[in-house]
């Protein structure tokens, strides 16, 4: 892989990024590098290594150790060489008999007060400390240990991933500058003074009762043992690692699987990840347990009805009897009765394979993706808008932004790293403008610049993005030389006609919004005259009735006022899980084939008849929902599911259950016993990202391998599984590794052209498009040219908004707005199953304290919450972050039922469900609701039934 | 909140009408709901819209009732 510096050494400050270079010489090795790096970083790149304890390349330089002093000729002193910038003609000694006099008395101080115990100690042979006292030499302590210490120290065990031992704590305040610098969140400090000092979480709290959001930062950074992976702890240090890319939302961060033969320890955000670089949180860090729990299916099964207990099968017999029935189906029903909905979890490898199962042995273009669920507006409005369904940016863009815009979206929350990334700026002094009904984390990070919470009410992001672009115009901020030069001239003018109108304006769309009219104003003028401004949105922009016109009006807004096209700039969906932007760009929508290739288009169609060596629909085929009302009505049949779990996932849960149980074959391919499972007659085992090779694209494009750190527990990687399903159906496959999957899609997607293994291996990660015109790929779009229409100009487009139907009245006087949490992931499957439970061990209704007075409601009662849709019972948190008359939940727990109080409104061009806006009512209650009453029976039952099979193998065996 | 397919098809179709009123005149909208629906919805989908609109369904927009009989004129030919 290309590196410009070796990731696995630690340079001891940050990269400077001045273009200005400097020369020196240190130990008489003549050394130039750019301005303002350290003494230590230009020693370090030209491998003189500097002791050094405090200082890491991933924080700031601090210089409390001492141990890395130098002697700079003509200075006095030794001055410390991590906070010492380098000067031109400076002479710098780091090796002579004074330097190493007092580094090792330093290091004596030190270990005056460390426990001795290093061959017991679980950091040793990975102790910087232990490395540095053999570093400097040191071969006594004269001072003994008798005087006072902190060997008794308590050790916090508190949080589940990892221990606070504070009796190996040197105090380098190394784990308090990551939880500031790196994290953000300043849950850690050093309390006390002198000799007293020491690392405290919070006011001395423990660490699971803290604000530490339990990222792993501190343990990463800490260099002894004082904060250490209880894994690392239980089982001893790693031996060997694989760097692979994480399965949890859609940063898509890089982690070394560090490993003892095929037992994961840990996993380390490796400082290589063009995605993190470093940086990992509490589920990527930590929450892996999930891969070897006692819950995961470890081989395949099948039964005649979902009213009767699984039974254990072969491989080649589950397969044999899926083909059969899918075929069988097929021969009654027609070839339109079956369809498939591939993963956001999978890797692009496997969802294309399952696209093109459909679309070439099943014969038709019934796929689709959770995408649907999620992110199909942003699909279709940034098509419609900039002409690719793809965010505009890189990560790190947002270090270049001024001014941050965050609509609908809770980065801290569902995108942690890049969330870290984003405080990050801020602190440095970017505004934050944040469009949401509550008040995320986000608004609260410390930071330099301007805050503006603009708190809509759900429902109407359209207006207040209206109302935002008309102030952008009418007070005469428009980048006209941008719009002239970039977008179509007729769309333009169409839209600046619409977006004048008075109706428009702040002031008048009040009373729909909520918002203040100044306060949107100031927002707009803070956006418009930024030099750099971006927004980054999430769900809270797209699961609504009018989702792609809300993405349109965000493309309008960022065109308006020029900020498309370079570095701090563009139109950022956040992707919600990890393989999302993947799933849509491998062609598991209807109407869409690989790479946005529309199924209608019969020169794309005739590329890929040609390969497959089939003749394809140009029909669209079901959407998701439309599958469930095909089952309704008998025209649909049979259905393969890969790595989805639609029927706690999806909205209107009582509708969904019905159509997955008037279903004649359900083939459910997952690593537990999900909701969907549950209604299946064909139960696959699928593999974990740990167990197989293939791709991730993460929310930026970023193209990123996985890697197989350990054998799948049922044998077959899931592409393998899809393989042999065709092979059965009479369609062959032939791969003997997803490169070869990879090379495939290279050749029929234009924008993945340049893809392959052999690229990503060399280049670590690749931005789409990359092809001949882009052959590195494309960390920025749009800089030259709009891939859409004939001029490559943008087209504006007319956003008008239509108020959801879903409305609140006397019946159902509060909305309701579903989203995530930190320490959970989408349906919970997988967190769920990891000692995350800790932080969030059930769904919990957050209301308003004005509303939950109004009704008697005090935090932990059960509440009844009731819709149109249907009814569930949730225990009430009453939360100063929630307005008025808007209750919030999560939907991590099956037996919360947050989706069958979901409707199925849904977005007016995609389909994409209402999830945002629900108008419920909510009373105190004493019992679960029917649904949950079923739910529990049905969860036992079903439960029972795969225990059964498993037994009955057992005795076979 | 609808409660059958048929009346979830006549919402859809309305939903799009609404959505791109400000297109011009009733004939601009029915083209884009035309162009809209040709492209995204499926075979069944564009069936059932067809029945409807044979049914005589009063709850068609005009905009969409228009785009639904020149889909419906398509799908016959």
């Amino acid at each position: 892989m290309l590196q410009h510096f070796d990731p696995n050494k630690d340079y001891g400050t940050p990269a400077s990024l001045s273009e200005k270079m400097v020369t020196l010489e240190i130990d008489g090795v003549e050394i130039t590098v750019p301005e303002g790096t350290s003494v230590m970083r230009a020693a370090a790149l030209h491998d003189i290594n500097i002791p050094k304890l405090c200082a890491s390349d991933n924080l700031e330089a601090f210089g409390s150790c001492r141990i890395c002093a130098v002697q700079i000729e003509g200075r006095r002193g030794t001055p410390a060489s991590c906070t010492t910038p380098v000067d031109a003609g400076m002479k710098v000694t780091t090796q002579n008999d004074k330097l190493a006099k007092l580094r090792r008395n330093i290091m004596e101080l030190y270990i005056s007060d460390h426990p001795l115990d290093c061959l017991t100690c679980p950091a040793n042979g990975d102790c910087e400390l232990q490395d540095m006292a053999g570093a400097v030499g040191l071969r006594e302590v004269r001072y003994g240990f008798d005087g006072n210490n902190h060997l008794d120290a308590p050790k916090d065990q508190s949080n589940p991933y990892f221990t606070f031992d504070a009796s190996k704590c040197i105090v380098c305040s190394r784990c308090v500058r990551a939880c500031e610098e790196v994290q953000g969140t300043f849950a850690l400090t050093i309390d006390g003074r002198g000799f007293d000092s020491k690392v405290a979480a919070g006011q001395n709290d423990q660490f699971l009762d803290s604000d530490c959001v339990s990222c792993g930062a501190c343990v990463q950074a800490c260099p002894t043992a004082t904060l250490m992976e209880n894994s690392v702890i239980d089982m001893g240090t790693p031996e060997h690692s694989v760097t692979t890319t994480c399965a949890y939302c859609g940063v898509g961060c890089s982690f070394k699987a560090e490993m003892k033969g095929d037992q994961l320890v840990r996993m380390v955000p490796a400082k290589e990840g063009d995605a993190n670089h470093g940086h990992s949180c509490v589920k990527g860090r930590f929450a892996f347990g999930y891969a070897t729990h006692k819950d995961r299916i470890k081989a395949p099964m099948i039964r005649d009805s979902i009213d009767q207990p699984w039974k254990e099968v072969s491989w080649e017999e589950a397969i044999g009897f899926a083909a059969k029935r899918l075929k069988d189906i097929q021969a009654q029903y027609g070839r339109e009765s079956i369809g498939g909905i591939t993963s956001s979890r999978c890797t692009n490898e496997e969802t294309y394979l399952v696209q093109k199962l459909i679309r070439a042995a099943f014969g038709n273009n019934n796929t689709d993706t959770c995408a649907r669920v999620c992110h199909s507006p942003t699909g279709y409005g940034l098509k419609q808008t900039l002409g690719e369904s793809a965010g505009t940016q890189t990560f790190d863009s947002v270090m270049f932004s001024d001014c941050i815009l965050v609509i609908g979206a809770n980065p801290t929350d569902a995108h942690p790293v890049f969330g870290s990334l984003m405080r990050r700026r801020l602190r440095e002094g970017a505004s934050l403008i944040v469009a949401d009904p509550r008040e995320i984390d986000l608004l609260s990070t410390p930071h330099l610049g301007t805050a503006t919470h603009l708190p809509l009410r759900p429902g109407t992001n359209v207006a207040l993005v209206n109302a935002l672009a008309h102030v952008v115009v009418t007070e005469g901020y428009e980048d006209k030389e941008f719009i002239a030069a970039r977008c179509e001239g007729n769309a333009y003018a169409k839209w600046r006609e619409f977006i004048i109108e008075e109706r428009h304006a702040p002031e008048n769309v009040e009373d729909i919004t909520g918002v203040k009219a100044e306060k949107v104003r100031e927002a707009a003028r803070m956006f418009a005259t930024a030099k750099n401004a971006a927004i980054y949105y999430g769900l809270g922009v797209t699961e609504h009735s009018q989702g792609s016109t809300m993405v349109m009006g965000i493309a309008n807004l960022a065109l308006a006022t020029g900020n498309m096209g370079r570095e701090g700039v563009g139109v950022n969906p956040l992707r919600g899980q990890n393989n999302v932007q993947g799933s849509c760009d491998m062609g598991s929508f209807p109407h869409e084939l690989p790479g946005y290739q529309h199924v209608s288009d019969s020169v794309a169609r005739a590329r890929f008849e040609k390969v497959w060596g089939v003749t394809l629909d140009d029909e669209p085929g079901l959407r998701i929902p439309n599958m469930f009302d095909a089952a309704l009505s008998g025209e649909f049949r049979a259905m393969y599911v890969q790595g989805e779990d639609i029927a706690q996932s999806d909205p209107n849960t009582q509708h969904v259950e019905a159509a997955l149980s008037a279903l004649d074959c359900l083939i459910v391919q997952d690593i537990f016993l999900n909701e969907t499972a549950k209604f299946a007659h064909v139960l696959l085992p699928g593999s974990t990202f740990l167990e197989k090779n293939g791709t991730f694209t993460n929310a930026e494009r970023r193209i990123n391998r996985v890697r197989k750190v350990m054998p799948p527990v049922a044998g077959k990687e899931d592409w393998e599984v899809t393989v042999e399903l065709s092979n059965a159906l009479g369609y062959p496959m032939n791969y003997s590794h997803p490169s070869e999957i990879m090379d495939e899609i290279a050749q029929l997607t234009p924008s993945f052209a340049n893809v392959s293994y052999e690229m990503l291996e060399k280049h670590g990660s690749l931005q789409w498009p990359c092809n001949d015109e882009f052959p590195m790929g494309s960390p920025i779009m749009h800089t030259e040219s709009f891939p859409i229409g004939d001029e490559g100009k943008a087209l504006f487009a007319v956003t008008e908004f239509v108020p959801t139907t879903e409305r609140a009245n006397s019946r159902f006087p509060l909305l309701l707005t579903t989203g995530r949490i930190l320490s959970q992931y989408n349906v919970g499957a997988q967190t769920r199953r990891t000692d995350n439970q800790a932080w969030h061990d059930e769904d919990i209704l957050d209301i308003h304290p004005h509303d939950a007075e109004e009704r008697g409601i005090k935090t932990g009662d059960w509440l009844g919450i009731t819709s149109r849709a249907g009814q569930t019972v949730l225990r009430a948190r009453v939360a100063e972050r929630m307005q008025p008359g808007v209750v919030y939940t999560t939907f991590h727990h099956p037996g919360s039922g947050a989706n069958v109080i979901t409707t199925n409104n849904s977005d007016w061009a995609t389909n994409c469900p209402e999830y945002k806006v629900t108008a419920v009512q909510v009373e105190k209650v004493s019992q679960p609701s029917e649904w949950q009453k079923n739910f529990q029976d049905n969860h036992e039952r079903q439960n029972k039934f795969l225990r059964g099979a498993a037994s009955s193998a057992d005795a076979v065996k | 909140m609808f409660h059958t397919e048929e009346e979830s098809i006549v919402t859809m179709i309305n939903h799009i009408a609404q959505n791109n009123v400000s297109a011009g005149s009733e004939s601009d909208v029915a083209d884009i709901v035309e162009n809209h629906i040709t492209k995204f919805w499926s075979r069944r989908m564009k069936k059932i819209l067809s029945e409807q609109l044979a049914k005589g369904s009063e709850t068609f927009e005009p905009a969409a009732k228009l785009a639904a009989e020149r889909l419906s004129a398509k799908i016959s030919a």
